[in-house]
Order: C-alpha cells, then sequence, then structure tokens
C-alpha cells in the first residue's frame, strides 16, 4: 500500500509545485489522478518514483509510505527495486533499440532469466502488436505501439504499482479504449495496482476504482469512480457535460453561472 | 606486389588498433555523451604499466596480462568515480574540460614513475616471420588482426546479448526513462568508462609491441579520434571500419608518397580524408542519423 501523507514538493529549493497532496493506493486498484495541465500530477508521479532528483526537486514537507517504509528520500533505482516502476509521459522508448530489447531493459533488475522469457511472452499476450514488431527498431513504430512498448517495459519489471503517466496522450480514441483494455486486464490478472494521471477524466474513471481531482498543486476533491462521474463538478469542468448530462453547448455558456463547489 | 601485401597488413594491424582505442571514446560517449580527451594518456599508461609488469616485474604473459586489464578498469572506474561522477547534470564543456585535466594528470604521474620516456616492450609474439606469396611479414601484425578481431566480436555480443550491453545502449537514448526502468545510471557509466579504458589498454598493448612505448603513444589518442570522426561519433560499427581505412591510408599513403613528397605526408593522409568524407557525411560513415517521426 502506498501513502503520501501531506506532500510538498519544491523544485530548485524555491518554486513550489505541491502544496500538501495526501493520498493512498490501496494494493490490488486503480487509482485515477486527475487535473488540467500543471496541477502537478505528474509531479506527484515523480515524487513517488524518485525521478524528483534528477529534475532537481525535493519532497521537503510531509512523507511518502510504501508498505510502511519512508521512500521519500530514496533515489529512484532502489525505489524501483521495491517494485515501484513509472513509465513517463510521452512515449519514451530507446529509438534505437528494437522492441525486444526495449523491453529487456525494463526487466533489466530480475534476476532469474527464466523468468524474463517468460514475461516476455506475457507481455507479448497482452499486446500481440508488439510480437509482431519484435525485431523492429523502437524509433520507427508508430505512437500506438511506442506507447504501448512503454506500458509493456513497465509491466517487464513486474512491478507491485505501475504508474502510468498520460497513457492516451495523442492516440486515437479506438487505441485508447484498446490500451485502457489492456490495463484493466493486467490489473485483475496480476494483481498490480496501478496509479493513473490522466486528462481524459472519462477513460479514466471508467476503469479506476477510485480518484483524485487535482488542482494548483492541492488534491481538490477525491472519492470513489462512481462518485467522481456523478459530481457535477467533474462533468462541468472535466467532462464537458451539463447538468443535463447532454454535451454542453456553448453557444448558451455563461462563465459566471457555475462555480466549483471546492473554491 | 609483396610491397603491397606488407604495406596492407601492416596498415590493416594498426588500423585496428586504432579502432579498438576508438571503441574506448565511442564507449563512452554513447552513454554520455561526455568526450573523452584524456584516452591517449591513457593508452600511454596502460603500456607503461604492461612494461613495468612484464619488464621490471618480470611476470608471464597470461598473469600480467589480466593485470593489466584489472588496472585499466581500475583507472576507468577511478575516473569516473572521483572526477566524473561529482559533475552529472553539470554543463557538457565542464565535463569535457575535467577529461583534458585528467589527461595531463596522468601524463604528469608517467613522467614521475616513468621518466625515461622510450622503452620497448617484452617481445610478446613469436619472432619468426610468415611468408605470404612474395611478401615477408612479422608474425606480430597477424597476431594483432587476430586479437583485435576477437574484441570486436566479444564487444559486439556483449552490446547485443547482455543485459548491461543492452542498457548502455538505452542510457545512449534516454537517460530519464532507463532511470524510470530502476536502472542505477551510475553503474551504467562507471562501466561504460571501465570498459572504455579496458580497450584502450589492449589498444596500447598492441601498439606498443609494435612499435615500442614513446611519448608518442598519446598521439594514438588523437589518430582515435579522426577515426571516430571518419565512422561517426556514436557508431561502433563506423569506428571498427574506419580504424582500417584510416590505417590503410596511412601505410600505403606513407609508402608510396614519402619518396616523392616528404616524410610526414604519413600523419597527414588521414586527416585529408576526414575533411572529405566530412564534406559529404557530415554525421561520419555510419553516424546515427536522428530517429524523426514526422
Amino acid at each position: 500500500m502506498l501513502k503520501l501523507n501531506n506532500i510538498e514538493v519544491t523544485y530548485l529549493n524555491v518554486i513550489r509545485v505541491l502544496h500538501g497532496v495526501s493520498m493512498t493506493v490501496e494494493d490490488g486498484a486503480i487509482i485515477a489522478l486527475l487535473g488540467a495541465n500543471g496541477a502537478g500530477k505528474s509531479t506527484t508521479l515523480k515524487a513517488i518514483s524518485g525521478l524528483l532528483h534528477i529534475e532537481e526537486g525535493e519532497v521537503t514537507d510531509g512523507s511518502i509510505e510504501w508498505n510502511g517504509e519512508r521512500i521519500d528520500k530514496k533515489y529512484a533505482e532502489e525505489i524501483g527495486k521495491m517494485g515501484i516502476i513509472q513509465a513517463l509521459e510521452g512515449r519514451h522508448v530507446f529509438e534505437h533499440l528494437n522492441t525486444e530489447e526495449n523491453l529487456i531493459v525494463g526487466a533489466h533488475n530480475r534476476r532469474d532469466r527464466h523468468a524474463v522469457r517468460q514475461d516476455l511472452e506475457m507481455v507479448y499476450d497482452y499486446f500481440p502488436r508488439l510480437k509482431e514488431m519484435r525485431r523492429n527498431t523502437a524509433g520507427y513504430l508508430s505512437g500506438g505501439e511506442q506507447q504501448m512498448l512503454v506500458i509493456g517495459r513497465a509491466m517487464m519489471a513486474t512491478p507491485k504499482l505501475m504508474m502510468l503517466d498520460e497513457p492516451s496522450l495523442g492516440l486515437a480514441p479506438l487505441l485508447v479504449e484498446e490500451i485502457y483494455d489492456i490495463i484493466r486486464r493486467f490489473n485483475t490478472e496480476q494483481k498490480t495496482s496501478v496509479l493513473l494521471v490522466e486528462q481524459n477524466v472519462r477513460i479514466a474513471l471508467s476503469i479506476s476504482h477510485y480518484g483524485y481531482v487535482m488542482e494548483n498543486g492541492r488534491v481538490v476533491l477525491d472519492g470513489t469512480a462512481d462518485f467522481l462521474k456523478n459530481n457535477e463538478d467533474v462533468k462541468e469542468f472535466y467532462m464537458g457535460l451539463s447538468a443535463l448530462g447532454t454535451k454542453k453547448s456553448y453557444r448558451e455558456v455563461k462563465h459566471y453561472k457555475r462555480r466549483k463547489r471546492w473554491l | 606486389m609483396a610491397e603491397l601485401l606488407q604495406f596492407v597488413i601492416t596498415g590493416l594491424s594498426v588500423g585496428m588498433v586504432y579502432s579498438l582505442i576508438a571503441l574506448g571514446f565511442v564507449l563512452v560517449w554513447k552513454s554520455s555523451s561526455v568526450a573523452n580527451l584524456a584516452l591517449g594518456q591513457i593508452v600511454l599508461i596502460s603500456s607503461w604499466f604492461t612494461y613495468s609488469m612484464l619488464a621490471q616485474a618480470e611476470l608471464p604473459v597470461y598473469i600480467a596480462f589480466p593485470l593489466v586489464v584489472l588496472f585499466a578498469m581500475f583507472l576507468g572506474w577511478v575516473i569516473e568515480r572521483f572526477a566524473l561522477r561529482p559533475l552529472i547534470a553539470q554543463p557538457i564543456l565542464s565535463l569535457i574540460a575535467v577529461t583534458l585535466g585528467i589527461g595531463y594528470f596522468i601524463e604528469g604521474v608517467i613522467t614521475f614513475i616513468w621518466p625515461w620516456s622510450v622503452d620497448a616492450l617484452p617481445r610478446l609474439f613469436p619472432r619468426e616471420v610468415i611468408h605470404i606469396g612474395p611478401a615477408v611479414i612479422s608474425q606480430e601484425y597477424v597476431w594483432v588482426i587476430v586479437i583485435c578481431l576477437v574484441v570486436f566480436v566479444l564487444l559486439t555480443v556483449f552490446f547485443r546479448y547482455h543485459k548491461m550491453g543492452i542498457a548502455m545502449r538505452a542510457t545512449a537514448d534516454d537517460q530519464m526513462a532507463v532511470q524510470a526502468c530502476g536502472i542505477p545510471v551510475t553503474r551504467v557509466f562507471s562501466t561504460s568508462w571501465m570498459f572504455a579504458c579496458c580497450v584502450a589498454a589492449i589498444g596500447g598493448i598492441l601498439i606498443s609491441s609494435i612499435g615500442g612505448i614513446t611519448h608518442g603513444l598519446v598521439e594514438t589518442g588523437l589518430k582515435a579520434f579522426s577515426v571516430v570522426i571518419l565512422g561517426g561519433l556514436d557508431s561502433f560499427a563506423g569506428a571498427i571500419i574506419a580504424g582500417p581505412i584510416i590505417g590503410l591510408a596511412e601505410s600505403l599513403g606513407g609508402g608510396y608518397l614519402t619518396p616523392y613528397i616528404w616524410a610526414g605526408v604519413k600523419d597527414i593522409i588521414p586527416f585529408v580524408i576526414i575533411i572529405i568524407v566530412m564534406c559529404i557525411k557530415p554525421y561520419g560513415l555510419f553516424g546515427e542519423e536522428r530517429i524523426e517521426r514526422i
């Protein structure tokens, strides 16, 4: 179980981007972290995975606990070995390696080669497309295939908690659905918890159990997926639906008509 | 005809040694984009160390050689750990300047320990000459070629199939993503430095077994740069192929042109070739062009 206790994150010792974020990721759950650009979602993920150190950021207050152990001062490689793996935003594949080599890099910290073979088959089972492309240079894969590869690479580490940063970014709606189906299957079959950062609120809430909404470095709303889906503010400001649940007509919008309740 | 064959064999073997040393450069460049300007000095100090093991401590080759490899790896580890790691995330120019400083430091150490500055390695390879058709070739050239080929094959296998090799190539592509996979990049860097010093040391032994140890070995570092530039900064295959090209150009050009022009022409030819290639292929013969998906 992952627990964030009121964490503050500061970049370069002066720029504070998170002002007291708390959240819990139960074992085996899919948690969605929602919010607009610059809300602090990616920073939260990087604080958990330890990648913050590279960007000269630091958790200046609060604590992050993974199964009771504090991890907020640890480096990415230690946290990775503890079973928390992050897939970065924006398809960071290793361009000059082929698909299979990319996946093997994901399994770097695994000791036994035999299990790595098996995991490779498992990932190919989830993403049959990658199996067809196993010898192709990753840099020349299509956007969807690259996203699959990044998720597959995270799977190769057999994480206990997989953090995905905007897996739907720049993908066609059909492909987004396919990828989300796979994430859900992976979660139920492998019992891996998933922490999901998304802008695409609708699809994220369709597979997650619980969600947090962030704004300006704070969690402003949290609740079960059903609660969030039916929340007026979420509907209005993140899904673009009016009170009636129909598509909003922008002609009739008066921006002062509705205020966010949490402000 | 005999002359030609001789020039070709010597050119090939010297060129392959250049390739080895160039690989030392490419290794570091690929994983951390640091240009290692201390390469020539590393070659020189490894040669002197070999000399001490063989001639001064009088160890047999099969003990001395592993010791030299260990020494080189240790040297690489020390350089990475104490000179470069504190500078991670600093501007790349300061890192390069640091390697330059390391080079001069090593040179100082060398003149301190081995002040006589010229010597010959004891013979590593049998003395008998080989007759290939009309040509008479001293055996060490053939041995050098064989050893270089073995090292090339080992390195290729390592980078293709070993997980650390794959991780090193991955680091060259995207450091951030490598860290997100839970791989300690610092270990990748120190491994690449250890390997780099190791191949440079082997290159140093081979070339000083042919030509003796002189201060001029530092310049093989420079030759290696020209190989790297010709082959492409980040290409192993490029370094392996460009080395013999430079070597052949040197020995053929030197052999045939010296009587007509002047004695130094041998050293100029490689650079003329580089300038011509740079004009036509600015990435080098095999340099990786950026993969751009449109």
